[in-house]
């Protein structure tokens, strides 16, 4: 599987070089992508025994979760098995009681949200989360916030250099307008857009924080066969383009099976299984408490 | 498709600089620049009451822009920001009578110690929104009111204090008051430009992503308690610009110019002005002024209708009138004056067609 | 312990109708989730109604209450319906300033009708004198207003827990939308959370007015009780009757024990600074909902 990557990967650059580039070159300024040996192999994320539970509702106990460099890993599972909440607590917007987190051996689990985000943990959200007021391409200028280099003073004289800087970051973000193809939208303000140009949006804003790993939640949700199969696209592209790896969170089965690299399975905050689409489809106990008659068939 | 019509028909922008310039034709820019040379030239035309009234309406302008700052852009609310205007034109009194200092170095010290004093009351911001901050900035109000009127060695107490304009400079003398106006309507000016670049670069766009959803800004790498007290900080730092030239022209400064009443005014004519818009917080403070020139021209005739006894009336017709059109805008236009005159460029651009 | 016991009781009598008009927020806040900062102008509407009544009409006093009341219930249908029922849904900042504006609105109607003098009701309404029971000496006033406070709150609990309508609000507080979904009226017990905490507020405005003297400046009365209401947590009866007497206690301790420190009047500064320490120490209240927030 690897070694079909590194070609599609070639491939993709050629046809996409007018999308993200920008985007890449910032990434690879500030830290090197995986080379092709260590593809596959790194741990980049550890969750280790996280339990949570609000009020009396075990959200999640005991759950463990690693994420491999360039990986692309589903995340699936009833309402209400705590899929969301796993998230919530990577990106630090919950404190687990238990258990701990680990960016690439850093322990995260105390930082706050947006230092993680900083480090480069992105999202996108179940209910669309977007800057309502706020125009398409501002919000994705917006999620390039921690990395615009001036004060606020600088803004507030307006000097050139953060003229220039301004500049800059709006032609990075005008780069991820370009690649979600958006540019008939982008200075509408993203209340009045319909819900699948939204989810796109979102999508945007996470791509510009310069994602080391980019956490979807429920990206294709409400969205009809076209817009789904363009998210689908989206996703498969940045996977390999910026080769960075994805967590999603998704219940459209088909679409897990095609794009997932390998698939998590959880059901009352516990993790019932992992592994690849194969071996999961085949998982008696995922079977049996997630896809119900269906599987067996 | 959508069409934007928030912009002027057949302009493009060929670069990024373009698309973030402040004015999108020369046209515009040139309206503004006349505009602006205007308000100066009327300073030599019109008689003192007028400039009166323009150094009230400029200065207000600064402190609605404050406001909007922290209500508009970060959408925190503040029910003290008038309490923050009463510091900044004590400040101002104190270091001109207590350590001597002049006009000129006085004045961006009114700007910052409001600024620290309204970071600190901020500092609740950073664990509650909504209906709970706004009940600190009303904390916020009577304790500062408690500190100007006990503090009597620094503040003279409920007695009020003196404070001067700046004396002949360059050969202009600001003791003239029509001097004193084009004083005001510089500071004015660099105010709202300098508000209007923080609008547009980074900092601006945190504050609009922590009021319309502080959660995701959070999520998405913008520290919002940093934020938020940085906006509180920026909007009384203009609240106490614009109580120092306010308080200049006047070159005294009572604790009783600045009630919860005013603070409520404050918030509710920003609304009615228009939130989120440089425009709106000028409209605001206008309409506000003007209906205060309104209810003192009233008097007279109340007190002919009434008898002597009309000395409640004035009082009594602003809390009423003003509460009224506050209320009304608010459940008819919630988006304020800002929304209507969007409404007549929109019309005005596309022209010959309805819509 | 003389002087810690006539405190308690001073504070005890201040602190039940703080306690009452906490009660009159929490009834809208529970239903409707804003907070009515108008009925701190309803306790002086209510004051100078019932004075107009009571002293220049001279009516007698159970038909000068109901008047009162039933101009209470009027301006409550009116602000609900004129201003009030058009924001729902609008972000937090509409009610806030609407309730606001409501609020001065009240006072400059007051100002209209009344010029702003100090009146009082005299002999006609709470018998005056004094009680003396051991060293301690008790107004009949403060004794008077503290037993009608808890009474007025008393009814209202038990209107909440046995009442059809009543449980119709405790369901309507839950979820707005679910309310409507189980066939409750919500926009009619918006209507008549309007009307209770309303009638509250005036009585409330009465019982001051004897008190204090009939002024505009009872309002601030209204403003101190944010901080009672705060401290009990913005959604809880319980909470806002003992935070309520908690503030007139503290209240009255920190004008004993602090005077010396702190010049001045120190009647108003005490409440918020107290209110300052609650929301950064514990915003939600003694007894507040702390609300789970979801991504």
């Amino acid at each position: 599987m690897a070694v079909d990557t590194r070609d599609i990967v070639k491939k993709r650059e050629q046809r996409y070089s007018y999308g993200l580039t920008l985007l890449r070159d910032c990434i690879e300024e500030t830290r090197d992508l995986p080379n092709e040996e260590d593809f596959f192999k790194k741990n980049v994320l550890r969750v280790e025994d996280i339990t949570i539970s609000f009020g009396g509702l075990n959200a999640l106990s005991d759950v463990n979760l690693e994420l491999r460099e360039g990986e692309l890993l589903a995340i699936i599972g009833p309402n209400g098995a705590g899929k969301t909440t796993l998230l919530n607590v990577i990106s630090g917007f919950y404190k687990a009681q238990k258990g701990d987190v680990y960016f690439q051996d850093t322990k995260i689990t105390n930082y706050s949200s947006h230092k993680i985000a900083e480090m480069g943990i992105c999202r996108t959200f179940q209910n669309i989360a977007l800057y309502t007021g706020l125009s398409v391409i501002d919000n994705i200028i917006a999620g390039r916030h921690p990395h615009i280099k001036y004060n606020f003073l600088n803004g507030m004289l307006y000097f050139p250099w953060a003229r220039r800087e301004e500049a800059r970051q709006r032609a990075i973000a005008e780069d991820i307008v370009d690649f979600l193809e958006m540019e008939q939208v982008r200075n509408t303000t993203v209340g009045m857009l319909s819900y699948g140009l939204r989810k796109r949006a979102e999508l945007g804003r996470a791509l510009a924080l310069e994602p080391r790993i980019l956490l979807l939640d429920e990206p294709m949700a409400g969205m009809n066969l076209d817009e789904k199969e363009d998210i689908a696209r989206f996703i498969v592209d940045i996977h390999e383009f910026l080769r960075i790896p994805i967590v999603m969170i998704e219940h459209d089965m088909g679409v897990v099976m095609d794009i997932a690299d390998r698939i998590a399975v959880l059901d009352f905050g516990l993790k019932i299984g992992d592994g690849t689409p194969e071996e999961i489809s085949k998982n008696q106990k995922v079977v049996s408490a997630y896809l119900g008659k269906a599987g067996e068939q | 498709m959508t069409i934007n019509v928030d912009r002027p028909c057949g302009t493009f922008d060929s670069n990024y600089y373009q698309a973030m310039e402040i004015f999108r034709t020369p046209l515009r820019k040139f309206l503004m620049i006349a505009f602006i040379v205007l308000l100066y030239a009327i300073a030599f035309i019109l008689d003192d009451y007028i400039i009166s009234i323009l150094i009230v309406f400029c200065a207000f302008s600064i402190g609605m822009t404050g406001l909007q700052i922290i209500t508009g852009y970060a959408g925190q609310i503040s029910l003290g920001h008038a309490a923050f205007m009463g510091v900044g034109m004590y400040t101002m009194a104190v270091f001109q009578e207590h350590l001597g200092f002049n006009f000129w170095f006085a004045l961006p010290l009114a700007g910052l110690v409001p600024m620290i004093i309204g970071m600190l009351f901020g500092v609740p911001a950073v664990r509650i929104k909504g209906l709970y901050l706004a009940f600190a900035s009303l904390a916020a109000h009577f304790v500062i009111v408690y500190a100007i009127n006990n503090w009597r060695s620094v503040t003279n107490g409920t007695d009020g204090m003196y404070l001067h304009r700046p004396g002949v400079l360059l050969g202009i003398d600001f003791m003239i008051d029509k001097y004193y106006y084009i004083l005001v309507l510089t500071v004015t000016v660099i105010m709202i430009y300098f508000a209007k670049n923080l609008s547009r670069t980074r900092l601006g766009r945190a504050f609009v992503a922590v009021r319309d959803n502080d959660i995701a800004a959070e999520v998405m790498g913008i520290n919002i308690a940093h934020t938020k007290v940085l906006a509180f900080g920026i909007g009384c730092f203009y609240a106490g610009i614009a109580g120092a030239v306010g308080g200049g022209y006047y070159e005294y400064v009572n604790v009783e110019w600045f009630t919860l009443t005013d603070s409520i005014w404050y918030l509710g004519f920003l609304v009615v002005g228009g939130l989120g818009s440089i425009f709106g917080a000028i409209a605001g403070a206008v309409v506000w002024k003007s209906l205060d020139e309104l209810s003192t021209l009233v008097t007279p005739i109340t007190e002919a209708l009434l008898g002597g006894m009309a000395f409640y009336a004035s009082a009594a017709f602003s809390l009423v009138i003003y509460s009224l059109i506050v209320i009304v805008v608010l459940v008819l236009e919630p988006r304020g004056i800002n929304h209507r005159w969007q409404i007549i460029k929109r019309s005005y651009r596309l022209h010959p067609f309805p819509y | 312990m003389e002087d810690l016991l006539k405190s308690i009781m001073l504070g005890l009598a201040s602190g039940g109708i703080y306690a009452l008009v906490a009660v009159s927020y929490v009834i809208i806040y529970k239903s409707t989730r804003i907070f009515a900062f108008s009925q701190a102008g309803m306790l002086v509407i209510g004051a100078y109604t019932f004075w107009q009544c009571l002293v220049v009409w001279s009516l007698p006093i159970w038909i000068s209450i109901l008047i009162t009341l039933a101009i209470a219930a009027a301006i409550a249908i009116i602000i609900e319906r004129v201003s009030m029922r058009p924001l729902i849904g609008q972000p937090i900042l509409a009610p806030i300033v609407v309730t606001l504006g409501v609020m001065l609105f009240l006072r400059g109607i007051a100002l209209l009708f009344w010029h702003g003098e100090v009146e009082g009701y005299g002999e006609a309404f709470l018998p005056l004198g004094v009680w003396h029971v051991g060293f301690l000496s008790l107004p009949k006033i403060q004794v008077y207003g503290f037993i009608i406070c808890m009474l007025v709150i008393a009814l209202l609990i038990s209107f909440y827990k046995y009442t059809r309508t009543g449980l119709g609000m405790r369901v309507v507080h839950e979820d707005h939308l679910v309310a409507q979904n189980l066939g409750i009226n919500v926009k009619r017990i918006f209507q008549y959370s309007w009307i209770f905490s309303c009638a509250v507020a005036v009585i409330g405005g009465m019982l001051l007015g004897n008190i204090q003297g009939v002024g505009l400046d009872l309002d601030a009365n209204g403003l101190i009780a944010i901080a009672a209401v705060l401290f009990g947590g913005l959604e809880s009866f319980g909470g806002a009757v003992i935070a309520g007497l908690a503030i007139g206690i503290i209240q009255i301790f920190a004008i004993q024990y602090l005077g010396a420190l702190l010049p001045g009047e120190i009647t108003m500064l005490v409440p918020f600074v107290f209110l300052l320490l609650i929301l950064l120490i514990k915003p939600y209240g003694l007894f507040g909902l702390v609300r789970i927030e979801r991504l």
